[in-house]
């Protein structure tokens, strides 16, 4: 095989196109958290998850893990936990939204070890901040229809809307939610790994929600059925109650495999799931939500991919087009995040979601 | 005395093959093209200061092509493609515009990707990637998303390029294409994994609405056009039309401002010298003799199938059927004519007797009286046998002529320009197939809208009825060559022994290619579906029986008869149908796959009897007009009924029943139009796209074809005028 001669103009090349990138890839993500902020923010909303119920309990790490040592994820251990199940974007649990976990180890509302966010569907509808960008700027909402050119001009994100978003749901407990996009795991042995987390019912609960043969048009067409009888809020209810009855039990599950310099980066694509055969999931841990939170303390609940150990933080990413540009411009919206909080102190809190009949609508005021 | 009049035949047939010898100057006249051509005045620019307006034209389309060159050169599209990892895609459909549904894919067409550097990089083109649309219509372009999202490239589109044309190097065949349509996108829009451009509906070949016929749609939107003529063709039309074309102005303006200063015979003076008058001048009376009737019944532009007598083996009939049940106008005749004839062992037919069927006069319009006139009739038979020329002109125009060779060619040439593209079959056929949909958008204004409905007695409604009549018992399968009669049939010969010469192309070309033909049978079996769900319905079947009168249902059952005994249909063989109708074409393939052997001999059927239409049998018509239609009182469109109770069984002084002087002119321009302005022969090869062994087998054919009179060079590659 020929040799491919390197010479200094075409390291200085390199050099400068890079920088260029890494240079464009932090300067988006800063004008966009800021733009957040300014406009999302500051009015008290989250970006897109503002229809949610945070819960706290006590998580505790699996006493035999299968998953390579880690000193922070140290069998046995007790951590405290809150979480926040949401519908994005809607202020309607009835409608076709995509549904959330986040998960914090802590019982303070922002301050944590270790925050995770995950949404149904092991795939998602962007998969770096070039197509997120593309995501936001063809959302094109009017009365609950969405993303209609988005989904018509991207195959993935199209596929990724089928996988993911889930109508039908009886339960935030019993679906399944993933973080797609893998994080940097270094473990006692020092090797570097790449890291994907998952959470699932404790119980086994079949997934509901899924609509197995959408068709194109269901996906951009988010609102409630006609004839819904179910109500606005009917998933935040329905968590309360089971809370309140039995407790909610999760298992966090655990993906990792080796990093090698020769890696496809097609690895670190959210919209490709790693071979379960070749790098099979690992419970992590098991936890337990046993109340849950008023919508204040919900509201205020926040998390940030900022809140990780080193050995388990975000992958750096290179450029706008690089699949763990996602992970990079959530580390990055920090801003977005004390803005919100900042309102509240200003402003007050947003008002709690009213169990009237003004349905398919995602503003307080509309 | 009969090596004389051969002699005398031969040498006016050599001095009435007319070559315009056109000096383009400066302020002689120019036609805008071919497509402005009109049976009134055309569009030609005579007016000086037009004529220099129309000079800086020419010369600032000279330098476009020149800055286009230069724009080439300093830009060149160079074939290498950027890219690495291919991480992204661009997906899509492409499927035909004209389908109620969207299922009719444009398959295996090429598309590329191309990128274009910006202002200060110098607009440089980068091909970002290369692919083609699958069996669906389907396609999926690989490319690298840093190539085409980098800082370098401006801007970005998606070609779609169609094949156009076949080059043979040696016996190596090649397709060029061209590019078809483009489709900027937008570069932030490529944002890495797929991009959707959606299902792109194009009218590329596609078949007209407004028409039963198999007919090409041509966009007005330039930047669709499905066909064009070559630059070679336009370049010999527009020197060899202008001279006629000069001539029928001349004669326009003198009746429009003088008619009385004009006469037929001053405006047959105006044109060329036809074999008629020629041989009139040498041989007085010969070319209204029974022999030279007989001759060219047999060997002329008609060609006439000679159907044997029930009773008697000796005599044979030519039966041209007029008016029938078309929609016709008042002025002229043109009733049936049963031509008998008696053919001897040797020598030329004889007329035994015509018999006419129909109005003959303004005043007895009964459409089922019968006249027969015999040699002993005296004059009338002399009159007998000019309007049994003029029926005879009038059906070798709309049956054979235009519909037998140029829709029945463009009905292969549309299916075969629609599907194939990787299958070898395209090398074979496209030379042969092309611009016949581009001529026949002429054909459609200046015959079948212009000069038939008002020099014929058939409406424009009446000529297309015909048409798809006509249409309807022509088909591939059993098609074969007029059976030879004695030696006098020369056109019988000849035409079997171009069609000896075809099968033996065809049969070399499909052994030699066999493999690939075979591996993308799913462009037979698309062109196949093509072919028979666009073609017509088999000849009269869809006409209700009971509602026709006796006379009505024995003419359309001889009609049939005689159509299938001419065109060698059996209908047996029209067996799909669609939408109810039962299609006159008959299917090549049923499967997508290959499988049966059968299908690869239709395959090689069909293609012979196209490459035949395309070539021969059309050049054959198309060169025979001028001798035959070329003397305005020998032959013409149609006679009129006068307002004499003889109506058209008048002498040929008996000016009243003739053309009148416009459409004498007309008639001339037109024969001399269609007969002399001929490009793209077999022979010659003007654009390298004919296959050198079906040149050689040709050549080593060439004094058979001379003495039965065919000169191979003359022989079309294509139906293009």
């Amino acid at each position: 095989m020929k040799r491919k001669k390197i010479t200094l103009w075409g390291v200085l090349y390199l050099w400068i196109s890079e920088a260029i990138d890494k240079f464009w890839l932090w300067l988006i993500s800063k004008i966009f958290a800021f733009l957040i902020a300014v406009f999302m923010s500051l009015q008290g909303r989250r970006m897109s998850h503002n229809n949610g119920i945070a819960g706290q309990g006590w998580l505790h790490i699996v006493d035999d893990p299968k998953f390579p040592e880690h000193p922070f994820f140290r069998k046995g251990e007790t951590f405290p936990v809150r979480i926040r199940h949401a519908s994005a974007a809607f202020l309607d649990d009835a409608m076709n939204c995509i549904r959330s976990i986040s998960i914090k180890f802590s019982h303070h509302h922002l301050k944590s070890p270790f925050d995770i966010e995950m949404n149904t569907g092991v795939t998602g509808l962007f998969w770096s901040a070039a197509s997120f960008i593309a995501f936001a700027r063809n959302r094109q909402e009017k009365w609950g229809v969405e993303y209609v050119e988005y989904n018509r001009q991207y195959p993935e994100g199209l596929e990724g809307a089928k996988i993911s978003v889930r109508r039908h749901a009886t339960s935030f407990h019993n679906l399944h939610y993933y973080c797609k996009t893998p994080f940097l795991f270094i473990g006692k042995d020092q090797i570097k790994r790449y890291a994907k987390y998952r959470v699932l019912p404790a119980d086994n609960e079949k997934e509901s929600g899924i609509d197995l043969h959408p068709s194109d048009w269901d996906l951009s067409n988010q609102r409630i059925l006609p004839h819904e009888t179910r109500g606005r809020n009917f998933l935040k209810y329905e968590y309360e109650e089971r809370v309140r009855k039995k407790e909610a039990k999760y298992r966090l599950q655990i993906q990792t495999r080796v990093a090698a310099d020769d890696d496809d980066p097609e690895i670190f694509n959210n919209m490709v799931p790693w071979n379960e055969d070749i790098f099979p999931w690992h419970d992590l841990a098991h936890f337990h939500i046993d109340h849950t939170l008023d919508w204040k303390e919900s509201t205020l609940t926040t998390f940030s991919l900022n809140n990780m150990p080193k050995t388990l933080g975000v992958l750096p990413a290179k450029s706008i087009y690089d699949y763990n540009s996602l992970n990079y411009m959530r580390k990055h919206s920090e801003i977005a995040r004390k803005a919100r909080l900042l309102s509240y102190k200003i402003w007050g809190m947003v008002p709690p979601i009213p169990d009237n009949d003004n349905r398919n609508c995602e503003e307080w005021g509309q | 005395m009969e090596d004389n009049i051969q002699n005398i035949c031969t040498e006016c047939q050599e001095k009435t093959k007319i070559l315009y010898k056109y000096r383009d100057g400066f302020f002689t006249p120019k036609l805008k093209g071919i497509n402005h051509l009109e049976v009134g005045y055309s569009w030609v620019i005579s007016n000086p200061v037009t004529i220099f307006i129309e000079y800086l034209y020419v010369v600032w389309k000279r330098i476009r092509r020149l800055i286009r060159r230069l724009s080439n050169w300093l830009f060149p599209r160079r074939p290498h493609i950027h890219a690495g990892r291919l991480d992204s895609y661009i997906t899509g459909r492409i499927i035909h515009a004209d389908h109620k549904e969207t299922t009719s894919p444009i398959h295996h067409i090429k598309l590329e990707f191309w990128g274009r550097t910006k202002w200060y990089l110098g607009f440089q083109w980068r091909k970002l990637g290369e692919t083609e649309s699958n069996n669906y219509g389907i396609f999926h372009l690989d490319y690298t998303l840093r190539q085409a999202r980098n800082f370098k490239t401006g801007s970005l589109r998606l070609e779609i390029h169609q094949p156009f044309e076949v080059h043979y190097n040696g016996d190596k065949p090649s397709t060029s294409h061209r590019l078809y349509h483009s489709i900027p996108l937008i570069k932030t829009n490529l944002i890495g994994m797929g991009y959707y451009v959606h299902t792109l509906a194009l009218p590329l070949w596609e078949y007209r609405k407004d028409t039963p016929l198999p007919r090409t749609f041509h966009s007005k939107d330039s930047h669709l056009i499905s066909e064009v003529f070559s630059q070679g063709r336009i370049d010999a039309f527009k020197q060899q039309v202008i001279p006629i074309e000069l001539t029928k102005r001349k004669h326009m303006f003198q009746i429009e401002k003088e008619p009385g200063m004009l006469s037929i015979a001053d405006i047959q003076a105006d044109y060329p010298e036809n074999l008629t008058i020629c041989l009139e001048k040498k041989l007085p009376g010969y070319s209204r003799s029974d022999e030279w009737f007989g001759i060219r019944m047999m060997n002329g532009m008609n060609m006439g199938s000679f159907q044997p007598d029930k009773h008697d083996a000796s005599l044979y009939h030519i039966r041209y059927f007029g008016i029938c049940n078309y929609d016709h106008n008042t002025k002229f005749a043109l009733p049936d004519a049963d031509i008998v004839f008696r053919i001897d062992s040797a020598g030329p037919p004889k007329p035994v007797s015509i018999t006419f069927t129909g109005q003959l006069n303004a005043y007895n319009n009964d459409p089922w009286q019968k006249h027969t006139y015999t040699p002993s009739s005296g004059d009338e038979w002399l009159q007998a046998k000019r309007l049994a020329r003029v029926c005879g002109s009038v059906v070798a125009e709309v049956d054979d002529h235009f519909a037998g060779t140029h829709v029945n060619t463009e009905q292969y040439a549309i299916a075969a320009f629609r599907n194939f593209r990787k299958n070898p079959v395209t090398w074979l056929l496209y030379p042969h197939l092309k611009e016949v949909s581009v001529i026949n958008v002429s054909a459609d204004n200046i015959l079948i809208h212009g000069f038939l409905p008002s020099n014929t007695a058939l409406t424009e409604k009446g000529v297309k009825d015909r048409v798809y009549d006509a249409m309807g018992t022509q088909n591939w399968k059993g098609w074969k060559p007029m059976k030879v009669i004695n030696d006098s049939h020369t056109y019988a010969i000849a035409e079997n022994l171009f069609w000896d010469i075809t099968g033996k192309f065809v049969d070399f070309f499909f052994e030699k290619y066999e493999a690939g033909i075979k591996e993308h049978w799913n462009e037979v079996y698309s062109f196949s579906n093509d072919l028979v769900n666009h073609s017509v319905a088999v000849f009269q079947s869809q006409v209700i029986t009971d509602m026709l009168s006796t006379e009505e249902r024995e003419r359309s059952r001889e009609r049939f008869e005689y159509a299938c005994f001419r065109y060698a249909y059996d209908p047996i063989n029209s067996v799909k149908i669609v939408d109810g109708e039962r299609k006159v074409v008959s299917p090549i393939t049923l499967t997508e796959n290959f499988q049966h052997e059968e299908d690869f001999r239709n395959l090689k059927s069909a293609c012979r009897y196209a490459i035949m239409m395309a070539t021969f049998s059309h050049t054959w018509i198309n060169e025979h007009q001028y001798d035959d239609l070329g003397e305005i009182l020998y032959n013409c469109g149609g006679l009129r009924f006068g307002d004499k109770q003889r109506g058209v069984m008048a002498p040929e002084s008996d000016l009243s029943i003739a053309p009148d002087l416009t459409r004498s002119t007309q008639m001339l321009w037109f024969t001399n139009l269609l007969s002399r302005t001929e490009y793209g022969f077999i022979t010659k090869n003007e654009e390298q796209d004919i296959h050198p062994y079906f040149i050689q087998l040709l050549n080593e054919n060439k004094e058979t074809f001379a003495k039965l009179g065919v000169d191979i060079e003359s022989i079309e590659s294509r139906t293009n005028i």
